[in-house]
C-alpha cells in the first residue's frame, strides 16, 4: 500500500453517467492484483471529506497507469469524473484482497471459470479477466454481463475481448438475452462446466449468485462494498456481517470474500 | 532565525512525548494498519482503539455516514477485549519505537479498573485513556455526564495504576468544566478533549436513519469550533495538560488547539483523508517554531488567552 500522486491522464465517457478515468500510478499500477481498490481522495477540499473508494478496472502495468471505470452516482463521484485532466490526485492503494487465482491454494484443481458480471460491477472482472488470460496453463473463462439496459453494459467490449466465451443478457432485452445475469447463470451452472464463479454487482445479485453456487456446491467469491472511512482496516467502519455471527472488514478482510465467509441474510437485513 | 532545531517534546504526567502529535483512539487501529504508510516512529503517541473486557462485535451496519465537512460513526466498541488486545495486538505495536496509549471502555468502575490492572501489567503501555465518553453505545456517556461519577472513576483507577492517567471528556454535556476539575481531583495527569459529538443523519432515498445505531457521533473540520471552546474553557480551570481534538487536519488547526491551552493534539478523522496527517503536522509545527524563533513548542501553549 502506498499514497501517490496520481496525475489524471484522460477522462472518457463511456456510458451515460459512467467515464473512464486514466491516471499514471506507476507504484498501484505495478503490483495491483485483480480484485483490489484504490482509495481516491477528492481534490482540495473537505467536503465530501472521504476518500472514495473505486476499484481498479486495469493496470497498464508497463505504461504504469491505471484505468477506473467510475459511475458518477453522488456528489463525490461527480467532481471525480469532472476533475480536469492533468490534476494531480491522491490515491492510496492497492488496498484489500485480490480474487484467489486458479492453481493457487484454494483452487488448485479450478480449469474452468464463470465471471459474472452485474452493471458496474464488471470492472475487476475486467482485471480478473485479465489476469486469467496472461497466466501460463490458463483457464477456460466464460463471462456474463447482465444490466437493466444495453447503455448500462459499460466497457462490455473490454470485458468480452478477455473472455473465451461471453454471454449478455439485459432486463429490457435491448441487447443479448432478455432477463437477468443470474437466468444465464442458471444454465452454466446446469451444464457443470465452472469449478469457479467470480461475481461482482448489485448486492441482491451478489446474494442470489451466491445462493445459486452454493446450492451447485461450486466455489464463489464476490467483491463486496460498504461505506469506509480509512479503507486500510484501522476504522472498522466498513463491517459487514460474517456467517458464524460477527463482521469481517471490506476494506481489509475483502473487497472480495470467499462467498460462504458472509452472512447474506443480515446483509439483505440492512440494505 | 535560532540554528538549534526548537524542543518539540511534552511532558503529560510522567510520560515525555518526542512531540506533541499522537492519533485518536479508534481512527488509527492498533496502528500496525498504517505501518506502510506512515513512519510510526515519528509519532508523539499511538492512541489504540478502545478495549473493552470482554470482546464486542461492534454495531450492525452502516456504521458511518459522511456529512457536512465531517462524518458520524457508531463503531459500536468493536474489538477481542483486553486479554487478546495484550496477547496479539500489542506485541507487534510494541516491537515500533513509539509509546503506546490504550483507550479504556467499561460499563461500571469495576471494568475500569479490572482494565487498568490488566493494561497496567502488560508492560506494553505507557499510558491509559479513560474514554468515559463514547456515544455510542448504552451507558457510554454514563460516567461522561456525571462529575461524581466521573471523580468516582478516575479515583478508583488512580489508586490501581501508576502509568500516567488521562480522561477522555465528552462535549455532549451541559457545561464541560465541572466534568475536568472532577477528574483532575480524582488524580487525572491529563485531560484529552474532545470525543465526538451525538448527532444523526437520515437516508431520504430509503426513509430511515443512515447509520444503523441510528445516533453517531461527529468528527471532522464539522467540530473544530466545538472543539477549541472545550479547550479553551477547560484550560482557564485545571492546572494539568490538556490533549486537544476535533477535527485537527493540518499544522494550522494544530496552532490553534495549542494556542488556546493543548499541550498535545490527538489527529483522527484527518488520518482517514490523509494518513500523512499526522507526520505533516508535526512537520508544520517544528516550521512554526523555526520561523517564529521559538526554543519550543511549549511555549505556545494557550497563549492565545493573555
Ligand atoms: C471496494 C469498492 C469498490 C468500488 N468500485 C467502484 C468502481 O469501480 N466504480 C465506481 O463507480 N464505484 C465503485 N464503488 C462505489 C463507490 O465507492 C461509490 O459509488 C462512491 O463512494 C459514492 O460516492 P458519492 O460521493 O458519489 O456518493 P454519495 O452517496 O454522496 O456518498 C456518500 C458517502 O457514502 C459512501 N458511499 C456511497 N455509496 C457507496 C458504495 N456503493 N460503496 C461504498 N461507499 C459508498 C461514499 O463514499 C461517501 O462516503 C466501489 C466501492 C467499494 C467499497
Ligand atoms: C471511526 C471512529 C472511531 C472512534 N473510536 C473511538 C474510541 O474507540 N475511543 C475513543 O475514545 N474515541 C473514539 N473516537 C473519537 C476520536 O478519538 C476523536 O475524539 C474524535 O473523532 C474527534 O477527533 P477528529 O475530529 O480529529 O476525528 C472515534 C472516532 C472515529 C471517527
Ligand atoms: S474503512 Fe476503516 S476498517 Fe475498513
Amino acid at each position: 500500500m502506498v499514497q501517490e500522486k496520481c496525475r489524471l491522464l484522460s477522462s472518457e465517457q463511456v456510458a451515460p453517467g459512467h467515464w473512464v478515468l486514466r491516471l499514471a500510478a506507476p507504484a498501484i499500477a505495478s503490483f495491483a492484483r485483480a480484485g483490489q481498490f484504490v482509495h481516491v481522495r477528492i481534490p482540495t477540499t473537505y467536503d465530501p471529506l472521504l476518500r472514495r473508494p473505486i476499484s481498479i478496472m486495469l493496470p497498464e502495468a508497463r505504461q504504469g497507469n491505471l484505468r477506473l471505470l467510475t459511475c458518477a452516482v453522488g456528489r463525490g463521484t461527480r467532481m471525480l469524473v469532472e476533475t480536469p485532466i492533468g490534476t494531480e490526485l491522491d490515491l492510496l492503494g492497492p488496498l484489500g484482497t485480490a480474487f484467489p487465482l486458479p492453481g493457487g491454494p484454494e483452487l488448485s484443481e479450478a480449469k474452468e471459470v464463470l465471471l459474472v458480471a452485474g452493471g458496474m460491477g464488471v470492472a475487476p472482472l475486467v482485471f480478473l479477466a485479465d489476469t486469467l488470460r496472461g497466466m501460463d496453463h490458463h483457464a477456460y473463462v466464460r463471462g456474463l454481463f447482465g444490466a437493466a439496459t444495453e447503455d448500462l453494459l459499460v466497457s462490455w467490449t473490454e470485458f468480452a475481448a478477455r473472455c473465451d466465451e461471453f454471454y449478455v443478457s439485459t432486463e429490457d432485452g435491448s441487447a443479448g438475452e432478455q432477463g437477468r445475469v443470474t437466468d444465464t447463470l442458471v444454465a452454466q451452472l446446469e451444464r457443470g462446466q465452472a469449478d469457479v464463479v467470480y461475481t461482482c454487482g448489485p448486492i441482491a445479485m451478489m446474494a442470489q449468485v451466491a445462493q445459486m453456487c452454493h446450492d451447485a456446491g461450486v466455489a464463489c467469491y464476490c467483491s463486496f462494498e460498504q461505506r469506509m472511512g480509512c479503507g486500510v482496516g484501522a476504522c472498522l467502519s466498513c463491517a459487514v456481517p460474517a456467517a458464524g455471527g460477527g463482521y469481517v472488514r471490506v476494506c481489509r478482510d475483502g473487497p472480495v470474500f470467499a462467498a460462504d465467509r458472509l452472512d447474506w441474510e443480515a446483509i439483505l437485513d440492512d440494505i | 532565525m535560532t540554528s538549534e532545531r526548537p524542543d518539540m517534546s511534552v511532558q503529560l504526567g510522567s510520560l515525555r512525548l518526542r512531540n506533541p502529535v499522537m492519533t485518536a483512539s479508534g481512527t488509527f487501529g492498533f496502528g500496525v494498519e498504517y505501518a506502510e504508510c506512515v513512519d510510526l516512529e515519528r509519532l508523539g503517541a499511538v492512541v489504540i482503539k478502545a478495549v473493552t473486557v470482554e470482546p464486542r462485535i461492534g454495531n450492525r451496519p452502516p456504521r458511518i455516514a459522511e456529512t457536512a465537512a465531517g462524518m458520524l460513526n457508531a463503531i459500536g466498541l468493536q474489538n477481542p477485549g483486553v486479554d487478546a488486545v495484550i496477547a496479539e495486538k500489542l506485541p507487534e505495536l510494541a516491537s515500533y519505537d513509539v509509546p503506546i496509549i490504550a483507550n479504556l471502555a467499561g460499563e461500571s468502575v469495576a471494568e475500569y479498573v479490572q482494565l487498568a490492572e490488566r493494561l497496567t501489567a502488560c508492560g506494553y503501555v505507557a499510558a491509559l485513556e479513560l474514554n468515559i465518553s463514547c456515544p455510542n453505545v448504552s451507558h457510554g456517556m454514563m460516567f461522561s455526564s456525571s462529575p461524581e461519577l466521573t471523580g468516582e472513576l478516575v479515583a478508583a483507577v488512580r489508586r490501581v495504576t501508576d502509568l500516567p492517567l488521562i480522561t477522555k471528556l465528552s462535549p455532549n454535556v451541559t457545561d464541560i468544566v465541572p466534568m475536568a476539575v472532577a477528574a483532575v481531583e480524582a488524580g487525572s495527569d491529563a485531560l484529552s478533549l474532545i470525543n465526538t459529538l451525538l448527532g444523526m443523519s437520515i437516508d431520504v432515498a430509503r426513509r430511515r436513519p443512515m447509520v444503523g445505531n441510528i445516533t453517531a457521533g461527529l468528527s471532522g473540520p464539522a467540530i473544530k469550533p466545538v472543539a477549541l471552546r472545550c479547550v479553551w474553557q477547560v484550560y482557564e480551570a485545571v492546572q494539568v495538560p490538556l490533549i486537544g481534538m476535533g477535527g485537527i487536519m493540518d499544522s494550522h488547526d494544530a496552532l490553534q488547539f495549542i494556542m488556546a491551552g493543548a499541550s498535545a493534539v490527538a489527529v483522527g478523522t484527518a488520518s482517514f483523508v490523509n494518513p500523512a496527517a499526522s507526520v505533516e503536522i508535526i512537520g508544520g509545527l517544528e516550521q512554526y517554531c523555526c520561523d517564529h524563533d521559538l526554543c519550543g513548542i511549549g511555549s505556545l501553549v494557550g497563549v492565545a488567552h493573555s
